[in-house]
């Protein structure tokens, strides 16, 4: 696990350098004009609606979808079809889950072939045998005999009595989805049946089975809409496919990727992400395990872990054998002669011509992998586990803390939503920081630029959001335990809504850098400009124009690294630049 | 034969199983459970199942005929689409059962597919792949089989 201790090590390390990088946070930089003027460009910026606070950050690729959005949408979908197609809405709702729920490929379908589109879906113009109007007829399911009132079919004119269908519907509804193709039952027709039959003749707790059925394969067979997979979360999400990042954020809050329905891992991709997990859950890590810390019986082959004791190994019954530890041979052989339990002289002199190696080696590097893998993953988990938490601090803040400092200090909650930017930021800081261990495991070995490229960068990104995290738990705290509103509580926002937009610039540039995969960095070690940032999304646009006004009134006070000769000081994030490059190398802001 | 809570339908079927068989097909319930029937198929002329005489078992679930018969061989046989234990591969005994469909169909049906074995889909691995990569000698197996198994009685 990651101690504090770890953390406050890399605080230290990265201290100098951190100070430079942050220093727009601190109290030296902001007159209270500017501040404020700051203060309405975020709220305007988020008065819209706050389930968006973060969605806006990216791309708005997709849309979340309620129940009653998606229910409308069904609803606009079968009405739409049964328009264009003069067929009733029973029809059109069968013909659209044939089809997927797509409305082009049923307008191409019906407009090619309405005939074969009839023969496919069971949507028959007119009876196949005629029913038995006035007569009595036996009922092919039960055998018993009925007056024709008491009998009913769909188009296809196949009569069965009305307990036999209702047993028949019910037994398709209980059995599953498939209920929504559900057919006639006489074996040789395929007539569909429709929601009007269905509705004459089920319990409501049947029909409330089939609409929801009925409204699941709106989402889950359509190739467009997808649920989210947050536990006991109901919204849908429809995705616009082939547009940029996969990365959804649910109005319940939990963010995933559309592509594989893991949560929400970027700068890593799908396939890495499903290898890990599979690694994480894998018995391959057990494997690793028994290979590197334990040694089959010469006679059985059953895995030993030594775990104390000598070298006289007895096997566990019922193969009882016997051997050396150390040469795997027979204990018979052994003795004093051979240097007693606690050595083998067969085994050093073996293992000086070279007997040994192979196996040896093999199990030396079995345990490195293990140790290896073992540092990325606690690293993973523990950053997982923070994440965890502070979601739950922020729920804390939205339900209890926020309106207690509202009222503490005397400002409506509307102006205290700088907080809670901070705690998403944290959240989504945390999230990507868990990512870059997994991101770290698999960078090749060989590429020691990268790699130490990598950790700083990651190093960077832990102590920023350190700071981060700091200034939104402890220092929040004073404000929250004051008696009455404080002075310096104008000055806290700045700071921290300062902190929390240069962290969301630099964990983005973070996740472009690695999602190019260290592009620029070449073999020989030199880092040379990362990547444009032409693409940077609106979020961060308004996140620099933010930053932008402080930066005016930061750069007319104190600052230590502004005119320092060979260097430039990067007016986004204050990082000292040397004179030649245009392009900062921590925010990749032109100069 | 008379039992008070045994749909009329199940009675009916019985009724007319034993009066009118169909050819090659045999079928009579248990006398302690209306339910459970003993079933004979003949093995189909120009098959490798010709010359043998199969037993079955087939029971009526409480569900019947909203749910499908459970049918199962008791005399061994070398087929793709059933298994060492009997059971059988086919469609109306599973997804595609219609209560519309009858004991009589069923017992048609499992007599079709000893005349039409379909290896493409297979409950056993091993006769389906023997089937499809040497027919003649999965045939000669099978009647192996038969004369081994099916033709005592």
């Amino acid at each position: 696990m990651v101690s504090e201790d770890e953390f406050d090590m890399q605080d230290a390390a990265a201290e100098s350098a951190e100070d430079d990088f942050y220093s727009g946070g601190e109290e030296d930089g902001f007159d209270s004009d500017d501040a404020d003027v700051a203060d309405y460009e975020f709220i305007d910026n988020d008065s819209d609606d706050s389930d968006d606070l973060i969605s806006h950050r990216y791309q708005q690729n997709y849309t979340i979808l309620s129940e009653g959005d998606i229910r409308q949408r069904q609803d606009d979908d079968i009405m739409r079809i049964a328009t264009v197609l003069s067929i009733s809405k029973v029809a059109a709702s069968i013909l659209l889950r044939y089809y997927n729920w797509s409305v082009s490929k049923v307008h191409d379908e019906w407009f090619a072939d309405e005939e074969k589109v009839r023969r496919a879906v069971g949507l028959l113009e007119e009876p196949v045998v005629p029913f038995p109007d006035g007569r009595e007829m036996t009922c092919g399911i039960c055998f018993e005999t009925y007056p024709s009132d008491r009998l009913r079919a769909v188009v296809c004119g196949h009569a069965f009595c009305n307990s036999c269908w209702a047993g028949y519907i019910s037994t398709a509804i209980n059995d599953g989805p498939g209920c929504l193709m559900l057919r006639c039952p006489d074996p040789s027709c395929n007539a569909a049946v429709g929601q009007d039959m269905i509705n004459v003749l089920t319990s409501n707790e049947d029909s409330d089975k089939y609409s929801r059925y009925f409204i699941r394969s709106y989402i889950e067979d359509n190739r467009k809409t997808k649920w989210c997979p947050a536990p006991g979360c109901d919204y849908a999400v429809d995705f616009i496919v082939g547009s940029g990042s996969y990365d959804v954020i649910c109005r319940c809050a939990y963010s995933f990727c559309w592509n594989c329905t893991e949560e929400a891992h970027r700068p890593v991709d799908c396939g890495t992400v499903a290898k890990w997990i599979l690694k994480n859950s894998a018995e391959s890590e057990n494997m690793n395990w028994i290979l590197a810390n334990s040694k089959p019986c010469p006679k059985c082959k059953r895995p030993i872990e030594k775990n104390q004791g000598c070298m006289h190994i007895t096997c566990t019954p019922p193969c009882k054998f016997e051997f050396c530890w150390l040469c795997l041979g027979a204990w018979s052989d052994h003795g004093e002669r051979t240097g007693g339990f606690y050595a083998c002289n067969r085994y050093e002199t073996a293992k000086q011509e070279g007997v040994y190696d192979e196996a040896e080696k093999r199990r030396e590097m079995a345990k490195n992998s293990l140790e290896r893998y073992t540092h990325y993953y606690e690293r993973w988990a523990t950053n997982q586990t923070s994440r965890q938490k502070a979601l739950a601090d922020l729920q804390q803040m939205q339900n209890v803390h926020l309106e207690k400092l509202s009222d503490i200090q005397c400002q409506p909650e509307s102006q205290l939503k700088f907080i809670i930017e901070a705690w998403l930021q944290i959240v989504e800081c945390r999230r990507v920081l868990k990512w870059t261990y997994s991101y770290g495991y698999y960078l090749p070995e060989h590429e020691h630029a990268k790699r130490l490229f990598f950790e700083y960068l990651q190093g960077e990104a832990e102590s920023g959001l350190e700071r981060l995290h700091q200034c939104a738990e402890k220092e929040l705290q004073i404000y929250l335990n004051a008696e009455g509103p404080s002075k310096e509580f104008n000055e806290f926002r700045t700071k921290l809504a300062g902190l929390t937009s240069v962290t969301r610039n630099y964990f983005e540039n973070l996740v472009r850098a690695l999602e190019n995969g260290l592009s620029d960095v070449d073999s020989h070690g030199a880092c040379s400009r990362m990547a444009s940032s032409k693409s940077l999304g609106g979020g961060s646009s308004r996140a620099r124009a933010g930053r932008g006004k402080g930066s005016t009134s930061r750069s007319s006070g104190p600052s230590k690294n502004i005119d320092e000769p060979g260097h430039w000081s990067c007016e986004y994030c204050t990082f000292a630049n040397i004179k030649p490059a245009a392009i900062c190398a921590m925010c990749q802001q032109r100069r | 034969m008379a039992s008070s809570n045994l749909p009329r339908r199940i009675i009916k079927e019985t009724q007319r199983l034993l009066s009118e068989p169909a050819p090659g097909i045999s079928a009579s319930p248990s006398e302690d459970n209306m339910r459970y029937f003993n079933v004979m198929i003949l093995g189909p002329t120009q098959s490798p199942y010709e010359g043998g005489v199969f037993k079955l078992e087939l029971f009526l679930p409480e569900e019947y005929p909203m749910a499908a018969p459970k049918v199962r061989f008791l005399t061994k046989i070398y087929h793709p689409n059933i298994d060492k234990l009997g059971r059988i591969c086919l469609d109306i005994l599973k997804d595609k059962w219609s209560p519309a469909l009858q004991i009589r169909t069923v017992l048609l049906s499992i007599q079709a597919l000893l005349s039409a074995p379909n290896p493409d889909d297979p409950l056993s691995e091993n006769i389906a792949k023997h089937w499809k990569t040497n027919e003649a000698e999965a045939v000669e197996t099978a009647k192996e089989w038969t004369r081994l198994y099916a033709s005592g009685a």
